[in-house]
């Protein structure tokens, strides 16, 4: 598959149109089969009834637009805030964490297990403790969602400072750098890379995290609205809610791979095979 | 024999001190503090809450619940995907096909189902079987395609050479050849099962370890949120364990 590609880029773009037509149509004939099943399904199911169980496509869409139109960009840039602000801090304490427990070998033999011990428990299972400590607001959510990429985050960062191989670190010190400066220019660069592909990873553990935090909480962002619709039994307002958090967490994917590539281009197999 | 009391020491003595430095400072904030119980319970505290709570009856009626929910839908969500993935993986047409939607669902993550589940199914079992089923059937999907488009293709041409038809080469050749990247897959798939049954139980269940620390958190019984928390992770860490064995014992058998 691999090769195929590469002989598709090499060749020219209508080649490479032509190579990738087949591919393409196959796709959008199972994109329209899908929706085509749904739609019959739908029409199956259609009972009546307080609970429109499963609401065609059609009256999905309709609805999705009537969110983007209405409180959308509002909900989107709260649960992005929570989540930014999350991320963040769970990146900085993961990077800092890790440096101290990749480069001293005590600290790491005294401390990883702990956090080996911790990482298991996923952090959806900490949001009722969380909320005992922080409420409702902002702090709760902040914390499960820099709980998590902190969580992920950490072992990309103790992995990518204790990697620096150990002949370039002796070469270093042999041509007199000295210590801030061998941290400076072979432990920093190597352990950022990581923590840089590690975030991307956690991007979407941290972004689900936004999003139990704001079901249970549900006061505000993407996931209240979510509540708020199957609340009032809205199944195609329910749906809609959900295909808007498919597409955020797309969008997000995306730019950051693109970035991710951009700034590590050799570690294209790592951009590859993130869940 | 200075060698092994040395690795003896890294491995069990350095992490227990590891432990203890962590009780410790809980132990101490709880008393500079004076934190009440409801805030944070000291360790002992804890651990006492969850002796009491392990002699109930209750308690195994709601581990019994969770588990029920996510083996049956573990069991549905892993056979579904491998089937999936094996069609994808062995024909390129259904890979071409299947691809865009298998993609495009895959960004819904399965917590954003939960309230469509609960519209579905009420707080029943059935809607965390299939909430479960389907946070399972992508990653195992996405995986077992993968691993088998890359089977080493000596393995492929053995097979035809020997006669093979293409049904028995992908079930006698191309699935045990992939099962190594299978069986990992298979223990993601069960973390990310397993907190989704915790996940649907906050927001909507009749039992469950989930209902368990969310009425404990709002009765503010902090300490019994603590001790559910432990048993979560002692159950996600005794399923991936379990995975592990068979997964391990799977290949000395054949």
């Amino acid at each position: 598959m691999t090769m195929n590609g590469a002989a598709a880029a090499a060749g020219r773009p209508a080649q490479r149109l032509a190579a990738r037509l087949p591919g393409v149509l196959l796709g959008c004939a199972g994109a329209l089969a899908a929706i085509a099943v749904w739609s019959l399904a739908s029409h199956a199911l259609q009972g009546g009834g307080v609970l429109n169980r499963l609401p065609g496509p059609l009256a999905v869409l309709r609805e999705l637009a009537r969110y983007v139109e209405g409180d959308f960009a509002r909900d989107l840039v709260s649960s992005l805030r929570v989540f930014a602000i999350g991320w963040v801090l769970g990146v900085v304490a993961a990077t800092l964490i890790g440096l101290v427990l990749g480069r001293s070998a005590l600290a790491g033999a005294v401390f990883l297990p702990v956090v080996e011990a911790i990482r298991p428990v996923s952090s959806i299972a900490w949001v009722p403790l969380s909320i005992v400590w922080f409420g409702f607001g902002l702090g709760s959510k902040v914390f499960l969602v820099g709980l998590a990429v902190f969580l992920v985050v950490i072992v990309y960062a103790v992995d990518g400072c204790s990697r620096v191989p150990t002949d370039l670190e002796r070469t270093a010190s042999m041509l007199g750098m000295r210590r801030l400066q061998r941290f400076r220019h072979l432990i920093l660069p190597s352990t950022l890379i990581e923590v840089l592909i590690g975030s991307r990873v956690a991007l979407m553990a941290g972004w689900g995290t936004v999003i139990v935090a704001e079901l249970v909480a549900a006061d505000s962002g993407l996931g209240a609205h979510l509540i708020g619709v199957e609340q009032s039994y809205d199944v195609p307002a329910v749906m809609a809610a959900m295909i808007s958090f498919g597409l955020s967490g797309f969008v997000m994917n995306a730019l950051f791979t693109r970035l991710e590539r951009h700034i590590v281009p050799w570690r294209r197999d790592a951009t590859e095979d993130a869940p | 024999m200075m060698a092994l009391g040395h690795a003896v020491g890294r491995r069990v003595l350095l992490p227990l001190v590891g432990v203890v430095i962590v009780l410790a400072i809980w132990q101490a904030t709880v008393a500079i503090y004076r934190l009440p119980l409801i805030v944070l319970p000291p360790p002992w505290t804890v651990a006492t809450t969850l002796a009491d709570l392990v002699g109930t009856r209750a308690f195994w009626r709601d581990v019994g619940v969770s588990l029920y929910e996510f083996v049956a839908g573990y069991a549905i969500g892993t056979t579904l995907g491998v089937a999936t993935g094996l069609a994808m993986g062995e024909s390129r047409r259904f890979r071409q096909a299947l691809t865009p939607v298998i993609e495009s669902l895959r960004f819904i993550v399965p917590f954003a189902w939960i309230p469509l589940t609960i519209l579905w199914f009420g707080t029943s079992y059935a809607g965390k079987i299939m909430l479960v089923a389907y946070a399972v059937y992508f990653v195992m999907t996405v995986s077992t395609a993968r691993a088998i488009a890359h089977v080493d293709p000596t393995l492929t041409r053995v097979g035809t050479m020997l006669g093979m038809r293409p049904l028995r080469l992908a079930l006698r050749v191309h699935l045990p050849a992939a099962m190594p990247t299978i069986a990992s897959a298979a223990r993601a798939a069960a973390a990310i099962g397993w907190i989704a049954v915790v996940a649907a139980e906050y927001i909507g269940a009749s039992a469950g370890l989930g209902l368990m620390i969310t009425n404990a958190a709002s009765s503010l019984a902090t300490g019994v949120v603590i001790a559910g928390m432990i048993v979560i992770g002692l159950i996600g860490a005794g399923v991936s364990a379990a995975i592990l064995a068979i997964a391990r014992a799977q290949p000395s058998a054949r």
